[in-house]
């Protein structure tokens, strides 16, 4: 019941943010702000409430839905050690994304209506329990983004908000047809039950199951070579789109790795551990080298994402314990840190109207505070100890290491790429004279400004220095899928 | 000679309390907190905290040295779970700790790290006077202070390997304290990526001797490579590893290019960070693991012939600089390689030695660099001279230093070098002459700078550009002054271990102290030699000499030296062009103008390529077909859902289970 509330919430906001009467259009934040942060509030008392060290689903709520013969469908909620933390992740960076998005004056109706239906479909992809609404709830998504990009977006818009759903929906068809196939031979939709049940005669084989939904994950993470339409996607997105974007959906696609391809095809993931761990490092690699050529700093946040997300994909193909442990809290912390990224590159963006780094420079000078939150954002992106990202990149390398020495040993030169292109970054935007083209733009000032980058600066380093707070919980979540791996 | 004595001392464990130790890191901590929250506030009381701070933090260090000689520098560990990925009962499970170890050694480093980081914060509160950026600076110098403590003070390798790198980074925001200056934000930038270069190898070693048994702590690696019940591989690569990251720290050859350039920082902050602490780490960090080096011979040659390479090189740069703080940099470099090359010969007590007096004398050479450019507003020693009758505290204190360096006895230099060249002597005869000949250097150019700068006429130093608002310089260059007594004092201060630092030798008390850090100890025989000690001083004057025959005599003119020498002088000058080969050719060239570049073409054409393609032929298709769909994208991926379910449904009932 209370999952369910968390969903309604948003979806009560779009209804209402949506049916405003023009005269009141601007109170739309307000109603999407009173909304997110209720959720984020409803969010955190179900993750204190949540019992740690117990395995399976709490705060579980089945319903019937559709029951055709084989079509067999539930409305099914529930959340465990790995989705509990994601989905306070998502309910905190909706409140981010509402809370940058106060500056937009445009049609704020159907905008706010958007941002809620997303933050909609992202939780319900994190907490659905039965495979085809995990589905619903991942196309849902589709929707609010493409219109959010098309419609509030810059420069090649229309062309990067396609994008973005023609690969979605190309990863998802296959994702779908692997979908069904499980479906069928266990005879039931249900993610747990799934999760623990061995298929037998399947149409096709299990092989080619786990390749099919590996795509459709992979395409979301993305992984080179499925990955263009992050930076394009990213570059002309608003602020708070490319927060949700690079902050929760790019983590739908680990999340689905970890919970369908790894759990419940454990034997075939294992068969192709080799490949994901190479495609993982190699991931790594190739978005850090591409990174270092960008020219747009959004662009190359986004290209660093592809590099931070091989990270997660080296951990799951890694299997281990600690890998996948490492993967899963490389998701929070790249959540967090890129969404600290983004927030701060947008309030230079609405101040100087130039993404071009070479325009840029200096502003260290005429922006002190939102040049000290780049900074602090770039080195947890580099993975400073202390800060979330070091957690996870070292986590991730311990334990792939135990199996891929020769991944982790390529893998580890990402941290040295990273420190390159943010360092390199800083020293071309925030660092050198003063440009006096931007004397007179204002610093950070809003309450909202403010809260938003003090929210993310506190979580990047509570997720740095007290990892047991989310290791508690996934740690236990992890193990049943670890045996399942051994046995 | 007392010096021969040599019986083997009994280690207690040092009863100092845990607290007194966490405070040593908290209390700069808390200082580094104060100042950024109230930095806007009170920018002028944040020099006082920082400076009170840490001198709290440097009283408890000697209370701890103390108490550690009570126990004549046994080990002391105190340890704490941080976080865990699992039950920790098979070796799949990450458990790491959070822990300080007290022994001989961290007790010398901690008393090193806090003397120096106080004086020289009493002096930067005279220096800094008057820049935009005072509480920035002293917030940064408060975080450099706590993570050179934190990495000082830990008892396994990641603690170490988390401060390691927090200690990377308040190097580059001191290096890059003046952001605006172009070459100082990317000297910044290049110290952090170069270091972290290194810091790669250290992360492997943590990963590899992780992976194969399952132990972070320092105490159990030590005794791991002791036991020997891993594979000798295994303790080559984790060593090499090891010496990989002090590689980069250390700044030794190939990596040690970013040290010279780091002197865009503030010139309190290379005394402290790029002579005296930071750099210093990476020693610490070899000696730590001392006992796993001892195990591998492979790695130990591996060091010990890098440490030498690095010493001579530097020091041949050194010889041609003309900016005053680049001589000391590149002395720093060369002296670094001293302590290296120390420490693959087996020299542990030599090169910690030479850490603890070297600290003291480089960091007095570098305040006393600030202070001359204090008063000159410049380090290019053509447009100095004759400052010692301007600056006489200066001048004076300087020139201990210098003989320190240059290893004249009694001072501190002298015993610490000596007993390096002693090691070199018993174990490589090769090492020892270029040991010898970077004696002779060291003298040289020291003596070269101190006659140029302080000797002769004065030329008027650099004029002041007013209308360079960064500027925060107050005197005269034309009317050379001596400067305020907080950062005289300092100088005087440090004067005096420059001097005296050395005579721990005295008895064996040194070494015997932090021998206690170690598990097992190898008799190294006698610390002293006379043939040894005569030779090397005899180098040293010999070295001074020279300096005076060229620079105060002028019986030869240093440039009649050069054109004879022009080749060799050349490459000194150009730094053997490795800038050249690693930023021109391999950062320029071959990865952002080939290699990155080719990527990202792929991205854009091939990749995309296919992407834009198969676009266009659903375009095309939907052309024919526009009679029953709309054209938009949402009716395409309708559609293709559509079809996936049916030709699954399909595929199901044609083989129904």
């Amino acid at each position: 019941m209370e999952l369910t509330i968390l969903l309604l919430i948003p979806t009560v906001a779009a209804v209402v943010a949506g049916l405003l009467p023009q005269r009141r259009e601007q109170d739309a934040k307000w109603v999407a702000l009173l909304a997110s942060v209720a959720a984020l509030a409803l969010s955190i008392w179900l993750f204190l409430d949540f019992e740690t060290g117990k395995e399976g689903y709490q705060f579980v709520q089945r319903e019937d839905w559709v029951d055709i013969g084989a079509f067999n469908l539930q409305y099914a909620v529930g959340v465990d050690g790995i989705s509990m933390p994601l989905v306070v992740l998502t309910t905190a960076l909706t409140v981010a994304a509402v809370l940058v998005s106060f500056s937009v004056t445009m049609r704020p109706r159907l905008y706010y209506a958007m941002l809620m239906l997303l933050s909609v479909s992202v939780l319900g992809v994190f907490i659905a329990l039965d495979f085809m609404l995990f589905f619903l709830f991942w196309e849902l998504e589709l929707f609010p983004m493409f219109l959010l990009i098309a419609i509030w977006g810059s420069g090649r818009r229309e062309y990067s908000a396609t994008k973005f759903v023609l690969y979605t929906i190309a990863g998802s068809a296959f994702m779908l047809v692997g979908i069904l196939v499980l479906a069928f031979s266990a005879n039931t939709f249900d993610i747990e039950q799934l999760g623990q049940a061995e298929f037998r005669d399947t149409v096709i084989p299990l092989g080619w199951v786990f390749f099919l939904l590996f795509v459709g994950f992979a395409v979301k993470l993305p992984i080179v070579p499925v990955h263009t339409w992050l930076p394009d996607a990213h570059g002309d997105a608003p602020t708070a789109v490319s927060v949700m974007l690079a902050g929760v959906l790019l983590k739908m696609g680990g999340y689905g790795l970890i919970r369908m391809c790894v759990t419940m095809l454990p034997e075939q993931a294992d068969d192709y551990s080799v490949w994901m761990v190479a495609i993982g490092a190699g991931s790594v690699l190739y978005g850090a080298f591409v990174t270092l050529r960008q020219t747009d700093l959004k662009r190359l946040i986004a290209y660093s994402s592809v590099s931070h997300m091989g990270l997660v994909l080296l951990g799951i193909g890694a299997m281990g314990k600690t890998a996948l442990m490492g993967a899963t809290y490389q998701m929070l912390a790249h959540g967090v840190i890129t969404g600290l990224l983004f927030v701060c590159v947008g309030l230079m963006y609405e101040r100087t109207h130039t993404r071009d780094i070479a325009r840029l420079g200096g502003l260290a000078r005429q922006m002190p505070i939102i040049a000290t939150g780049l900074v602090f954002a770039g080195f947890g992106s580099l993975g400073l100890p202390a800060l979330a990202g070091f957690v996870a990149e070292i986590t991730v390398f311990l334990g792939a290491f135990q199996r891929y020495e020769w991944a982790v040993l390529m893998a580890i030169w990402g941290a040295v790429l990273s420190a390159g292109y943010i360092l390199w970054t800083m020293q071309r935007v925030v660092f050198g004279p003063v440009r006096h083209e931007w004397d007179g733009l204002s610093d950070q000032k809003h309450w909202w400004e403010h809260t938003v980058v003090a929210g993310l600066v506190a979580a990047v380093i509570l997720l740095g220095v007290y990892p047991a707070l989310m290791m508690d919980y996934i740690g236990p979540a992890l193990d049943p899928i670890i045996e399942r791996v051994e046995s | 000679m007392p010096f021969l004595a040599a019986d083997p001392v009994a280690h207690g464990v040092p009863t100092i309390d845990e607290a007194v130790l966490w405070a040593i890191l908290a209390v700069p901590f808390a200082a580094w907190l104060a100042i950024v929250v109230y930095v806007r506030k009170l920018p002028q009381a944040a020099g006082w905290l920082s400076a009170a701070a840490i001198g709290v933090a440097m009283v408890l260090s000697y209370v701890t040295l103390f108490n550690v000689i009570d126990a004549d520098g046994g080990v002391a560990i105190h340890t704490h779970e941080w976080f865990r990925t699992g039950l920790g009962e098979g070796p799949e499970d990450l458990v790491v700790n959070i822990g300080l170890r007290i022994d001989g050694l961290s007790a010398v480093m901690l008393v090193v790290v806090t003397t120096v980081s106080f004086l020289v914060q009493v002096y930067s509160t005279g220096y800094m006077s008057g820049d935009h950026g005072y509480g920035r600076y002293f917030a940064h110098m408060c975080l450099f202070t706590t993570s050179m403590l934190g990495l000082v003070l830990a008892d396994n390798l990641f603690m170490m390997f988390m401060f390691w790198e927090l200690v990377g980074l308040s190097s580059y925001l001191l290096i890059g304290f003046w952001f605006h200056k172009p070459s100082a934000a990317a000297a910044a930038k290049k110290a952090f990526i170069v270091t972290r270069i290194g810091d790669l190898g250290l992360l492997a070693a943590m990963l590899l001797i992780w992976s194969r048994t399952g132990e972070l702590g320092v105490a159990e690696i030590q005794e791991i490579a002791i036991a020997g019940t891993v594979p000798q591989w295994v303790i080559t690569w984790f060593a090499l590893g090891i010496f990989a990251g002090a590689a980069g720290k250390s700044a030794q050859f190939p990596l040690h290019t970013w040290l010279p350039d780091a002197m865009e920082g503030p010139t309190p902050v290379s005394a402290l960070i790029h002579a005296a602490t930071m750099v210093a780490a990476g020693v610490y960090l070899v000696a730590r693991f001392f006992p796993v080096f001892e195990h591998t011979e492979d790695a130990s040659t591996v060091v010990a012939y890098i440490g030498g390479l690095t010493a001579l090189m530097a020091a041949s740069i050194a010889l041609v600089q003309t900016d005053f703080k680049r001589v000391l940099a590149y002395s720093t470099v060369s002296q670094l390689g001293y302590m290296i090359m120390a420490l693959g010969l087996g020299g542990y007590v030599a090169a910690i030695f030479h850490l603890f007096t070297h600290a003291f004398f480089k960091a007095l050479l570098f305040l006393g660099s600030g202070s001359v450019n204090h008063s000159t507003n410049t380090f290019d020693m053509r447009l100095m001279g004759g400052l010692r009758k301007y600056m006489p505290i200066t001048y004076f204190t300087f020139l201990i230093g210098s003989l320190s360096l240059a290893g004249v006895p009694p001072f501190a230099g002298f015993f610490s070098k000596d007993e390096i060249l002693l090691d070199a002597w018993r174990e490589n005869r090769g090492l020892w002459v270029i040991g010898v000949a970077v004696a002779f250097m060291t003298a040289f150019y020291m003596f070269r700078a101190i006659f140029l700068t302080f000797h002769g006429q004065y030329k008027g130093g650099q004029p002041v550009d007013h209308h360079d608002e960064d500027s925060h310089f107050h005197g005269d260059p034309a009317h050379p002054h001596e400067s305020p007594w907080v950062m005289t004092a300092p100088l005087i201060v440090l004067a005096v271990p420059a001097v005296a630092a050395g005579w721990f030798a005295w008895d064996h008390m040194f070494a015997d102290f932090i021998n206690g850090a170690l598990p097992e100890v190898h008799a190294h025989g006698s610390t002293f030699e006379w043939g040894i000690a005569i030779s090397s001083t005899a180098v040293a004057l010999a070295g001074i000499f020279s300096a005076w025959a060229i620079y105060e005599r002028k019986w030869v003119t240093s440039a009649s030296i050069r054109d004879g020498f022009a080749p060799l002088a050349f490459l000194f000058e150009r730094k053997y062009f490795l800038d050249e080969l690693y930023e021109g050719l391999i950062v320029k060239t071959i990865m952002q103008r080939g290699w990155n570049r080719l990527l990202e073409l792929n991205d854009k054409y091939i990749v995309d390529g296919v992407v834009n393609g198969s676009g266009q032929v659903v375009r095309w298709g939907s052309g024919r077909l526009r009679t029953i769909q709309t054209g938009q994208v949402q009716s395409y991926g309708l559609g293709l859902l559509a079809g996936v379910i049916v030709i699954v449904v399909a595929v199901y009932s044609a083989n129904p289970l």
